[in-house]
């Protein structure tokens, strides 16, 4: 007997809720980031973990989308980080609270 | 065996993840990261998406934790808390390790050997390369397009975001010793301040910029 479906859901679970966990905790801006990359990796294992289940191939479908998604991501995000350290002189998000750069 | 893989996989994967939350360095959690990344890929083999596999140990953290590293090196924040000796344990850590990686070697190797060549029973397809490009192709076809236009608007967002908006004037001259200089980078408080500062010497723009410069032509005379 191999794993259950339930085991996947249940490690999904967990990755999603340390990394929802890290972006509250955190204050360093990057380190939030990674902690939603986490997040969108735990998503991605569920749906992996559903294709192989149920043999549909949509899930792997939607995972190479979340990937791409997040690339964008990490390009728009990272140009954000990079401006607000030039303005701020510092990545912590409580320095960064108004809408203004 | 399966159940084996993935006890051993998913307890590094959240040991990583929770090593990753814990760590105050932001260069040591995307390096912590690096290893949820890896332990998930490996999953997703064990889950037979060998397509998924691979791109997500390229994309991921090939492409995307390079582009985060590169950004923390970047901004090189530095920490007040003083840096400790951890050098020591990593010595013995990477004999274990090439022990490790050795001990594989060898098994592999010996597995080769020993069992008969025969193809492994596939059951289905799905997640196979053909597969997934067939659906993405057909039924999937504007979610594809879609995210093609995504990916464009993020290549000219991030331009847009990280160009410099700091333009000197065009009467900015460019004499040895003499600085034209923006008047946001002397003071940092006045955000895209673009009045002209001007210095006479090389030494006097230093000052100005707070950085300590020490004029060697005057050791050379």
């Amino acid at each position: 007997m191999g794993p259950q479906l339930s085991w996947y859901l249940a490690l999904s679970a967990v990755l999603f809720t340390i990394g929802a966990v890290g972006v509250i905790v955190k204050r360093n801006v990057i380190a939030m980031f990674m902690c939603i990359e986490l997040m969108l990796n735990a998503v991605n294992l569920s749906f992996v973990a559903f294709s192989s289940f149920f043999q549909d191939v949509t899930g792997q479908l939607f995972v190479f989308i979340v990937m791409t998604v997040a690339a964008a991501e990490a390009a728009v995000g990272l140009g954000i980080i990079i401006t607000i350290f030039r303005n701020r002189e510092s990545l912590d998000v409580d320095d960064a609270n108004i809408l203004k750069l | 065996m399966s159940t084996l893989l993935f006890i051993i996989f998913a307890g590094m994967a959240i040991g990583c993840a929770i090593a990753m939350v814990s760590q105050s360095n932001p260069l040591y959690s995307a390096i912590s990261l690096i290893g949820v990344f890896i332990s998930l890929a490996s999953i997703y083999v064990t889950l037979a998406a060998p397509f998924i596999a691979a791109v997500q140990v390229i994309v991921y953290a090939g492409a995307i934790m390079v582009l985060v590293i590169f950004v923390i090196m970047l901004l090189n924040v530095e920490h007040s808390e003083p840096r400790r000796k951890r050098l020591k344990f990593l010595v013995p850590m990477a004999i274990g390790m090439a022990a490790v990686l050795l001990a594989e070697t060898v098994f592999i190797l010996h597995s080769v050997q020993m069992t008969e060549n025969h193809p492994a029973a596939n059951i289905s397809d799905v997640g196979l390369t053909h597969s997934i490009g067939v659906g993405l192709f057909t039924r999937y076809l504007l979610p594809f397009e879609i995210t093609s236009v995504l990916l464009l608007m993020a290549i000219v967002g991030a331009m847009s975001l990280a160009r410099r908006t700091t333009i000197l004037s065009a009467t900015a001259r460019v004499v040895p010793g003499s600085q034209v200089l923006a008047m946001d980078i002397v003071n940092p408080g006045g955000v895209e301040d673009l009045r002209m500062v001007e210095t006479e010497t090389t030494e006097e723009a230093a000052h100005l910029l707070g950085v300590d410069f020490q004029s060697d032509r005057s050791d050379q005379e």
